[in-house]
């Protein structure tokens, strides 16, 4: 099975902005394993969400994705496909805050049923029948009764459990979480990483996990990418990549996480601001807030370069973070 | 020696829902305490970190210290002085607050330095013609370029935009900064320098610093002492070190194994705390913890536990029954 699930090559998103082109996404490529979780992090602006967002063709207006997508939905090897139709069929999608992704004027029941009904032509009795088995697969207690009620009338650990029975409705291969957690408590974001874990094994499927907290991906994600300036600067097994960085904007962030286990010593931030999406150079886009940056840096041309057999980093200069 | 702030037995009720409907039924009118019997002390200079999960009442007991909601019972003291909602500006001017979002905080129809400057005129803390110059060294303190006094808050990033925030409450000069989740919409790189600048504003400035956040992490890294939050109540209370090295209260326990940590990979189905918070209309009877907690027993249904220090350690209090004792097996 070395056949991957999903295959993203350098996938562009362009869109206009006061009349000129920006391109936010710039070049993303990667590739999914079956019930693999991949983690994607990044600060804001980092095109993250849009790499996600790509996938199923849910780009704000004046959005283009160009770039080759394919995808395996029967176990064949991945095919192109049109991103607008496979959602539903084969990949499925949940967003961080689920008070405004469920629609407010529907049943939770009939929300969860209505993607077996439309995509899988199942009659109404069993596409309820269904939604409740959903609902207490995912952890909705009393599901019976709570498949009646409106989604304001659940807290935002339901509603978000919600979207997940929502999202697996059509049994996906396939589901890509936009910070689901972000929104939510610490305890009920542990409930909901544990749940997501449970699920991959479960059902066998593969999860794309964007977020900006690194801990959150850490302990959920398989592999991780980390993305500065619509670009991938990093990536390789999340517990590497965590323990040994190879980029030095990932080393940077790192020491920006304020640590349980540290000490209140001053915590290193990032000098500086990400750039524009209007001023985005050829070269290394982090040098110039890079400690490591050397002359060559904002020279040469961006390049993912295999450091081993699944790692590869951004960085021409690997080696000046690795002699600290 | 009294406290330079201290909040005793402070409780604060929501009126929900409609009085003349309970009234109809022969009840009482519905009130929800958002904070109930909660007491602390700040010293001068300290750091106290407010911890708790979403409606557990750490921002009401925030506006209840700078008088933006009415305290039901109990008091806020300043200097043994209590505060009432209504404040003279002297008083108004010791406690400032910095909010959660600088976005919508700050007016938009102002630049940086007519926010500012409009604050010293309005206080008097400067005369006249120094204003400009406060205004230019208020920047310094919170480490913005003096040519962002011209700037309005659109044209700026939201760390840019937080510092202003800052720089507005220390216009003041108060002695009490209460920071409302002032991180929570940060990326941590630009996060980081912010910690470390409220940091230093205590250190340089003697400032004392009330920092409320859902992040047991950033609580951690700001906060020499830290009180934790469940509905309304607190359940321990202690220096920063005892408190993460030695959770007393399975709550805190709880929030500890719940936070994401690098190195440890979540098991599949696994949650360190089940369920969610009861609705604060509807408080389980005893230790309002219990229906979650691991520990409990019968007692806790019966009795609520009241904060109780350490036999070795005055200052870390735990509102459990089994706090200071093992609970029987």
């Amino acid at each position: 099975m070395s056949e991957h699930l999903l295959e993203v090559s350098d996938l562009r998103v362009t869109m206009q902005r006061r009349g000129l082109p920006i391109t936010p996404v710039d070049g993303v490529s990667l590739t999914l394993d079956r019930g693999e979780i991949l983690g994607i992090a990044g600060e804001s602006g980092s095109g993250k969400t849009l790499t996600l967002r790509s996938i199923l063709g849910l780009l704000p207006q004046g959005g283009v994705a160009e770039g080759d997508l394919r995808f395996s939905n029967d176990g064949g090897p991945p095919a192109p496909f049109v991103p607008t139709e496979v959602h539903g069929h084969g990949i499925s999608i949940i967003f961080q805050e689920p008070m405004t992704a469920l629609n407010p004027t529907m049943r939770v029941g009939d929300l969860i049923a209505e993607g077996p009904r439309i995509h899988q032509g199942m009659s109404k009795a069993d596409a309820r029948n269904k939604a409740i088995e959903l609902m207490r697969l995912v952890g909705v207690p009393t599901p019976e009764r709570r498949a009646r009620m409106w989604p304001h009338q659940l807290s935002g650990g339901l509603r978000q459990r919600v979207m997940i029975a929502t999202a697996l409705s059509t049994e996906p291969k396939l589901l890509l979480c936009d910070e689901p957690t972000t929104a939510l408590d610490v305890s009920v974001q542990d409930q909901i990483l544990g749940l997501l874990q449970e699920l991959r094994v479960r059902l066998e499927m593969a999860i794309i996990f964007v977020s900006h907290d690194i801990a959150v991906l850490g302990e959920l994600c398989d592999r991780l990418a980390i993305m500065y300036a619509g670009q991938i600067v990093e990536i390789g097994p999340a517990d590497e990549i965590i323990s040994e960085p190879k980029h030095p904007y990932t080393a940077a962030l790192m020491a920006s996480v304020p640590s349980f286990q540290g000490t209140s010593e001053d915590l290193q931030g990032i000098p500086g601001h990400p750039p524009d999406p209007a001023a985005f150079t050829s070269g290394c886009r982090f040098a110039p807030r890079c400690a490591f940056a050397q002359e060559d840096c904002e020279q040469t041309s961006y390049e993912l370069t295999s450091m081993s057999d699944d790692r590869a980093t951004a960085c021409i200069h690997p080696e000046m973070l690795a002699q600290t | 020696m009294t406290a330079l702030l201290e909040v005793k037995n402070l409780t604060v009720n929501f009126r929900i829902g409609s009085a003349m409907a309970a009234r109809l039924r022969g009840q009482p009118p519905p009130d929800l305490k958002a904070v109930d019997n909660v007491s602390f002390e700040v010293e001068r200079s300290e750091s106290v970190g407010i911890v708790g999960e979403s409606g557990c009442g750490k921002s009401t007991i925030a506006k209840a210290i700078v008088g933006l909601v009415p305290i039901s019972a109990g008091s806020v003291e300043l200097e043994g002085q209590p505060l009432t909602e209504k404040r003279d500006q002297a008083t108004t001017r010791r406690i400032q607050m910095v909010f959660q979002d600088p976005g919508s905080s700050l007016n938009p129809s102002l630049t940086v330095e007519r926010t500012l400057a409009e604050l010293l005129t309005v206080h008097k803390i400067v005369p006249k013609k120094e204003v400009p110059e406060r205004c230019g060294e208020l920047m310094d303190l919170v480490e913005l370029p003096r040519s962002l006094l011209r700037a309005y808050p659109k044209r700026m990033s939201g760390g840019q935009r937080q510092r202003v925030g800052i720089a507005r409450a220390l216009a003041l000069n108060p002695e009490i900064l209460i920071a409302d989740e002032s991180v929570a919409a940060l990326d941590v790189s630009v996060q980081a320098p912010i910690l470390n600048l409220f940091n230093a504003l205590r250190r340089d400035l003697g400032l004392t610093v009330l920092f409320i956040s859902h992040d047991l992490a950033v609580v951690r890294h700001v906060s020499n002492r830290v009180v934790v939050v469940y509905l309304g109540t607190v359940m321990e209370d202690g220096p920063t070190e005892q408190v993460f090295n030695d959770p007393r209260h399975p709550y805190t326990r709880a929030l500890m194994a719940a936070a994401p940590k690098f190195g440890v990979k979540k098991e599949p189905g696994k949650s360190a705390l089940t369920g969610e918070p009861p609705s604060a209309l509807d408080l389980p009877s005893g230790c309002r913890f219990r229906t979650r907690c691991p520990l409990a027993q019968d007692i806790c249904a019966e009795k609520e536990p009241g904060l109780v220090e350490s036999e070795t350690d005055a200052e870390h209090l735990v509102a459990c029954h089994f706090g200071w004792t093992e609970p029987p097996a």
